[in-house]
């Protein structure tokens, strides 16, 4: 096949689908398939579902669906997990030992583990995933180079999705010490994508180029665009990236049943929904809200028949869309505004880490490396860590004062400021992120 | 579900990944068969270092090195057998001790200073981590003398130009594919010449690894 490299999207059958058809293949793909499939082969659906009181016969309509089948959350699979001793949560749905699985079922690979121990994820089969379509939006096309930068634990996933579009990959670790190697494959193999640039990433490549007086221009200059992943992005730090010359695509994921990522317009992220079903939910409460209207992230896959996700509360808050983007895209947007359990209640205002990022990131400093101190919802003072390179000229006790200040003008409370060295809070990473909600 | 299109011309270069002589870092582009072929021999150190069907292996790597990784990867499936991933890193450490807890590894090959390093960090003692582990197999000679004094069986896996030697535990050489690889030496640097064909050629390409050779397919490092 030849594919017309100015045509706009990958796959514009799929992608540009009318609502309708987007969800007959939703009810066709989820009621038809992925509801009788989990109920008989996941413990956790099973246990969940009988718990319930219901079966898949219940179960004919998406009505049906939105109405009768109950939550799972991570506690759920956690508790699973511990009480079956299955690492899989109960999730699993193929025997990795059955002869016939062979060749499909082939490798496990796990989560960041950015909150406590890494949740194994079962992975069938090899090939490119429907990331295909972020990555020509991008602007990468056939014959390109691709820098994929990232981890081993995600597994084959990406560079066989790079190759999915005929690109090649060029491989740089997410990590410092490979910083003058990305900076030296981007201007000797002129990559056009980039698979992904994180917040500490942006520190370590700034700090290289100052030491090793590199050009960021040139370095980026061949780029058509680069997913930002792992945590939001504050506008200081895309504010640096731009001035490289770089156009960021911000990438967010979808309940842990997929990731939805920015197009060009820049307005909301795609979330693919001939892969997953997306309800909005009242955090507190099972009513879906208006279009648009912050709520909680309710995830169902369907795709993944190894460990499928039915109705998964993902405790992310995010608004969504479902009306067509101005790409063309017919498929749902959504916005991510933070997590359920990282809001902090001070003197009965609400705050969520992303309401003091910019905030923070103001300080040179500190680089926008913060996390915030919450033993529990409710607190007497906020109380945050911060991280920091240099004291800056007036010494660790004005750079406090200066946080506290950006803080207190942000959200209207004055913080409570323990300043650490940064590797302090990036050795808690995954590279790409660190915690930024601590109990402690 | 297939999301990709074949494409009439697909790439020829599977990626470009690297080989590290010494200092130098050499950007190296492999082919969907030099892959297939890495594959082929990394079953076949598997087999020796006893992984089979149902067994997990661990491999423990850097994205950087997808073009010796990808082929340790793959070929757990050619023994039977699943694998996961952590990253050779002091940071993911973590990964390493949990995964090989969770999963029950039966072997975990790519072990380096720096996770030892990160175990230290996180005070976990190495012989608690690995001692439901049949093998493990370190990436680098300080890793494997640190393991070794532990008391635990340590092979070594040793990145050799774009292919890979394997050693098992307690052997005193490494194992490399001598059909599909020359090896020789000069001036005690192991030089590599590929037989089977290669995207990227090598013809008594100097490694910077020193050892000897005696015998085909066996080599022993200085």
């Amino acid at each position: 096949m030849t594919l017309d490299p100015a045509r706009r999207l990958f796959s514009p059958e799929i992608e540009a689908m009318p609502r309708a058809e987007i969800e007959a293949l939703r009810d066709e793909k989820l009621l038809g398939d992925l509801v009788p499939w989990s109920y008989k082969r996941s413990g956790l659906i099973r246990e969940t579902w009988d718990a319930a009181g219901i079966t898949p016969a219940d179960i004919t309509s998406m009505d049906d669906y939105r109405e009768k089948v109950p939550f799972i959350d991570k506690d759920a699979i956690r508790s699973y997990r511990d009480r079956h001793s299955d690492p899989y949560g109960g999730l699993l749905c193929l025997d990795p030992n059955d002869a016939s699985m062979k060749g499909i079922f082939s490798a496990i690979f796990s989560t960041s583990g950015t909150t406590g121990d890494p949740t194994p994820a079962p992975y069938a089969g090899r090939g490119p995933s429907m990331l295909v379509r972020e990555f020509w939006e991008l602007g990468c096309r056939p014959g390109d180079n691709f820098l994929h930068c990232l981890f081993t634990f995600r597994g084959p996933g990406i560079h066989d999705t790079i190759r999915g579009i005929g690109a090649t990959p060029v491989f740089v670790d997410h990590q410092p010490a490979d910083v003058e190697q990305l900076f030296r494959f981007s201007l000797e193999l002129r990559p056009t994508g980039w698979y992904t640039l994180s917040g500490p990433l942006i520190m370590m490549i700034e700090e290289a180029a100052t030491r090793l007086g590199v050009d960021l221009t040139d370095v980026c200059s061949s780029y058509e665009g680069v997913i930002f992943a792992g945590e939001p992005i504050g506008p200081r730090a895309r504010r640096r990236v731009e001035d490289w010359g770089l156009e960021l695509f911000i990438q967010t994921s979808l309940g842990d049943v997929g990731a939805a990522t920015e197009c060009q317009e820049h307005d909301g992220s795609h979330m693919w929904e001939d892969t997953a079903y997306i309800e909005c939910l009242d955090p507190e409460g099972t009513a879906g809200v208006a279009d648009g209207e912050r709520g909680e992230l309710v995830s169902t896959t369907l795709v993944d028949k190894v460990a499928p996700l039915l109705r998964y509360r993902s405790e992310d808050l995010v608004r969504v869309t479902r009306e067509a983007c101005g790409c063309g895209r017919t498929h749902g947007r959504v916005w991510p505004l933070g997590r359920k359990g990282d809001e902090v209640v001070v003197e009965g205002v609400s705050v969520l880490p992303g309401d003091i990022w910019g905030a923070v990131e103001s300080i040179d400093e500190t680089n926008g490396l913060f996390q915030v101190i919450r033993p529990e919802r409710e607190a007497d003072r906020l109380r945050l860590r911060v991280g920091y390179a240099t004291a800056g000229t007036g010494g660790l006790p004005a750079l406090r004062a200066r946080v506290e200040d950006a803080v207190e003008e942000a959200v209207g409370l004055r913080p409570e400021v323990d300043l650490v060295e940064r590797d302090v809070l990036l050795r808690q990473g995954p590279p790409h992120k660190i915690p930024r909600v601590t109990k402690a | 579900m297939t999301f990709a299109r074949e494409f009439e011309a697909p790439p020829q270069v599977w990626g470009v990944g690297r080989v590290v002589v010494g200092d130098d870092v050499i950007p190296w582009a492999v082919s969907e068969i030099d892959i297939e072929d890495e594959t082929e021999i990394a079953a076949s150190h598997y087999r020796s270092l006893g992984l089979g069907d149902g067994d997990l292996v661990l491999v423990v790597a850097l994205l950087s090195q997808a073009i010796h990784a990808v082929p340790l990867e793959q070929a757990a499936g050619r023994v039977g057998a699943l694998y996961s991933s952590a990253d050779a890193t002091r940071f993911d450490a973590f990964r390493t001790a949990s995964l090989v807890r969770q999963l029950e590894a039966r072997i975990v090959i790519g072990v380096d200073s720096e996770v030892l390093t990160g175990l230290a960090d996180l005070e976990r003692d190495p012989r608690d981590v690995f001692s439901t582990v049949h093998a493990v197999v370190a990436a680098d000679a300080d890793a494997q003398a640190r393991l070794t004094d532990a008391g635990i069986a340590t092979g070594r896996w040793l990145r050799l130009g774009p292919t890979s030697a394997v050693g098992i535990p307690d052997q005193p050489w490494l194992a490399y594919d001598a059909q599909r690889w020359h090896v020789d030496e000069d001036r005690g640097e192991l030089l590599l010449t590929n037989v089977a064909d290669r995207l990227t050629p090598c013809d008594r390409f100097r490694t910077g690894i020193r050892g000897t050779v005696p015998e085909p397919g066996r080599l022993v490092l200085a």
